[in-house]
């Protein structure tokens, strides 16, 4: 019987470790992927709530359009025993997004997909839906939601391409129907109506390609050989270069879809298997993770591919820089708090670059300068200097060794700037540490003109100050050159009445918006700018026993080289809403419910990584956790995206 | 100064009240031909304004730059000058205090108002039913002078969303009108006749007028011609 029951046990550990999960299908090519563990938690979100975060929007517009009224997460099929994973992801021809999960019952999950159309799968045991540019594909009880956009130079440089071996000249492809655009057309509204008329169906292209970059003619031969782009339509007198660019868009859309698939579901290719770092990431018992693979972003940025194929040492040497340059991080809720920690990981040589920039002492001195009533402050303590040596040291081997005309004028340039240049006085003077805080908003006099009018309705204009609601800003940072600074305020003071020197401060009239004053504080180790009076006319050494408290200077000082802290409740009803879009103001309407401490900090920086810790104290309890863990993500994203 | 281009920034993203004040001043003269003053004065909206035009763009429209903004001037005083009946025109900008004021002479009322028409034409080609050839807003006969709000403005307003409308109640109008004899009587209970009784001015809120129309609506009788 004992033995019965471990060979029961080893079968069931077998078929756990066998069986496939959600985050077994992440695309090789995502480059951010966001791993929410625990969605148990996101139970009671709605759906619609869901689709309004940012790293859905790409996923959104065909998506939910209705049937998700009223509906929460719970109700669409999802299986909350799996993992939810976002990803997003672009290489040098296009760009992917989407998420991975379980499905525990297909016919709900329908009706929340209820757009999707099934399609004829070249993939045995796959089950293929599209809705327009989006794809939900099946296997099993695994769900991939993916949405696969060539990038438009890309699909232009092909289009190009095939327009000029017909022999039209790049003028030509404006004549066409170009005076009949109707520019009120509400093109995203009726986005899949003309989407039925490009072509598509004429282009098959069937390419096995395991390379990034591909060659131009190579492909344009591909698409033509498939079928004709574009036939003369009768009666019409020009050719129509969109219907041949939109044609290639949609066959590189199949094509690069057909790539991921063969590589997801065919030969097993996956982003956890590929990286170790990622798969480590996934098993963290924690609400959710995130992972940011920037060697790939900077590999696979436009002036890479140029590097590799124009300098090709430059860009071995600038590949092995980045190399290893990832960040994990973990996202943790407890009963008041939400913690978000980063690890940046990267190699010897870069990170030797960022040790010695951030081997900064912190600068107590502009603990001073924040007030213990602000809304938000930040400390950002670097040594320009140390970095500039260690950069000089590292990279400048590498362009040297570069055979190339303009590298070696940079290379030339850049040598005799470092000897005749004094680095001393440049550092001395911005050392690269500076500090800001944000102090909410005080009434400020501001000039506007009004009209006068007699008995006989003539009228005059009168200057005359009303008061308006200005935000208080001041930034700073730190010097050991006072003097420099003090030179270019004289001399601007000179050629410029709207200087003048106050003593301890100078006032700029007009300086921020031409409209309203700003200060300057130049003394003591410190170059301040602000718009605060108060700070400058009253407090110019500083605020004294009303600075922040001693506990908060010991937590900026202990933290590494960046300190940050948002008090919400203060500072939420001052952000500028009226330059956000509608989608925007909804989130931050939903943040706005909330209060609490935001609080940043990172680590020591050491050969190899840094890490920083995101910590939101909600201050009260709350009834639905998932909304906080989706904001976060949410922000995350914007910020890695 | 990179540290100044932030602070610019950061001063750009929290700018806050706005509001406009438009003078539309008309002098007339027996025979009909006359003097228009029209002057804007956004300066209570010069953070505001300052604010947005040091973005790129916002909510996805593109921001146009100060240069951009005195080219349609410009552009729109070149047209304005060449239709027939006007002449002397002035425009003058200050963008210190965003005020711009237009002020030309006209031969005729009925030339006053089809050669802003065609030239508003020529503005907005992309609109062209936003201006009614055959609508009138200012009508000069023998002893009355018959004043309306132009239907365009109504149309515009209307597109404008709640938060921008919400905005233009902040806004004042005032049309004033100037007569070379005595004002003897007006329709519109809300005008004010100037001491020497020959102007009547009207004061609204532009929202206000964007809604009722006829809050302008004015019809003024003279006395009669002294012979």
């Amino acid at each position: 019987m004992k033995t019965f029951s471990v060979i029961l046990l080893m079968l069931i550990a077998f078929i756990e470790v066998r069986a496939q999960k959600s985050e077994d299908y992440i695309p090789l090519d995502a480059v951010t992927v966001f791993s929410i563990n625990n969605i148990t938690l996101l139970q009671k979100v709605s759906l619609d709530e869901l689709v309004k975060y940012e790293f859905m929007q790409e996923l959104q517009q065909e998506l939910f359009d209705g049937s998700t009224s009223g509906k929460t997460i719970k109700e669409s099929g999802i299986d909350f025993n799996q993992k939810l994973n976002v990803f997003y992801g672009r290489n040098l021809n296009f760009e992917i997004s989407g998420f991975t999960f379980g499905i525990k019952d297909i016919n709900e999950l329908f009706t929340v997909f209820d757009d999707f159309d099934k399609q004829e799968s070249s993939f045995e045991n796959i089950q293929f839906y599209s809705s327009y540019l989006n794809h939900l594909i099946i296997k099993d009880n695994i769900g991939v939601l993916i949405r696969v956009d060539p990038l438009y130079s890309h699909v232009n440089e092909i289009a190009d391409s095939i327009w000029s071996a017909r022999g039209y000249n790049y003028w030509d492809r404006y004549h066409y129907n170009r005076y009949d655009y109707d520019y009120d057309y509400d093109y995203d509204e009726n986005i899949e109506e003309g989407y039925e008329e490009f072509p598509e169906e004429e282009i098959e292209i069937d390419e096995e390609d395991d390379s990034d970059i591909y060659d131009v003619e190579e492909q344009v031969e591909e698409i033509e050989d498939t079928g004709d782009l574009w036939h003369k339509e009768e009666g019409v007198d020009s050719p129509n270069y969109y219907d041949i660019r939109d044609s290639v868009y949609a066959a590189l859309s199949r094509q690069n879809l057909n790539q991921i698939c063969q590589e997801l579901f065919i030969d097993g290719k996956n982003l956890k298997k590929a990286d170790a770092a990622l798969a480590s990431q996934l098993t963290h018992n924690v609400e959710g993770t995130f992972y940011l693979d920037n060697s790939r972003n900077v590999q696979k940025s436009q002036p890479f591919w140029y590097y590799q194929n124009m300098l090709p040492s430059l860009h071995k040497g600038l590949s092995e820089l980045y190399m290893d340059n990832k960040i994990l991080g973990d996202i943790r809720l407890t009963n008041n708090s939400l913690e978000a920690t980063m690890k940046t990981n990267y190699g010897d040589a870069l990170g030797s670059i960022y040790k010695e920039l951030n081997d900064s002492k912190f600068d107590k001195k502009v603990t001073k300068y924040i007030h213990k009533d602000n809304s938000a402050y930040f400390t950002y303590n670097v040594d320009l200097g140390k970095a500039y040596e260690k950069s000089y040291e590292i990279i400048m081997p590498l362009l040297r060794d570069e055979k190339s005309r303009n590298v070696s004028g940079t290379v030339m340039a850049i040598e005799f700037m470092n000897a005749f240049l004094n680095k001393d006085a440049i550092f001395d003077t911005y050392k690269g540490s500076v500090f800001g805080t944000f102090n909410g908003v005080k009434k400020i006099p501001i000039r506007r003109v009004i009209y006068s009018y007699d008995e006989d309705f003539n009228y005059t204009e009168t200057e005359v100050f009303n008061e308006e609601d200005i935000p208080i800003f001041t930034l700073g940072f730190s010097t050991e050159r006072n003097d420099l600074p003090q030179i270019f305020l004289d001399q601007m003071a000179n050629l410029n009445s709207e200087w003048q020197n106050k003593g301890k401060y100078w006032k700029i009239d007009n300086a921020i918006l031409n409209t309203i004053p700003m200060y300057i504080i130049n003394k003591g180790g410190l170059f301040i700018m602000t718009n605060d009076e108060n700070l400058a006319v009253n407090n110019p050494d500083g605020f004294g026993a009303d600075k922040i408290s001693r506990k908060q200077i010991k937590k900026t000082k202990k933290s590494g080289f960046v300190y940050g802290e948002v008090d919400w409740s203060k500072a939420i009803d001052h952000l500028p809403t009226e330059f956000m879009t509608n989608d925007q103001k909804e989130m931050l309407d939903a943040i706005r419910m909330k209060s609490g401490n935001m609080t940043l900090t990172s680590s020591k920086t050491t050969i190899n990584s840094t890490e920083f810790k995101l910590v939101y104290d909600f201050n009260d309890t709350y009834d639905n956790p998932g909304k906080y863990v989706l904001d976060l993500v949410n922000s995350l994203f914007v910020i890695m995206k | 100064m990179k540290p100044l281009r932030f602070f610019f920034f950061l001063a750009v993203l929290f700018s806050l009240s706005s509001c406009i004040e438009i003078i539309d001043d008309i002098s007339l003269n027996d025979d009909g031909s006359g003097t228009l003053k029209y002057n804007i004065n956004l300066s209570a909206s010069k953070v505001k304004i300052n604010s947005i035009l040091a973005l790129d763009s916002l909510d996805g429209k593109k921001v146009p730059s100060r240069e951009e903004i005195q080219g349609r001037i410009d552009h729109f005083k070149d047209v304005f000058e060449k239709r027939p009946g006007i002449s002397n025109v002035t425009i003058s900008s200050d963008y210190n205090n965003y005020m711009f004021k237009l002020s030309c002479d006209f031969e005729s009322v009925k030339l006053l108002q089809s050669a802003i028409k065609k030239t508003l034409q020529e503005e907005v080609k992309d609109d062209q039913k936003l201006l009614d050839e055959n609508v009138n807003w200012m009508e000069w006969v023998n002893n009355s002078f018959v004043r309306s709000v132009p239907d365009f403005t109504i149309k515009k307003v209307s597109n404008l969303s709640d938060e921008e409308k919400e905005l233009l109640k902040q806004g004042t109008y005032i049309s004033i009108t100037r007569f070379q004899r005595d004002v003897k009587e007006f329709t519109n209970s809300k005008a004010v006749l100037a001491k020497n009784k020959m102007a009547v001015m009207l004061k609204t809120n532009v929202y206000s007028l964007s809604q009722n129309p006829d809050l302008l609506e004015n019809t003024i009788y003279l006395s009669p011609l002294k012979p």
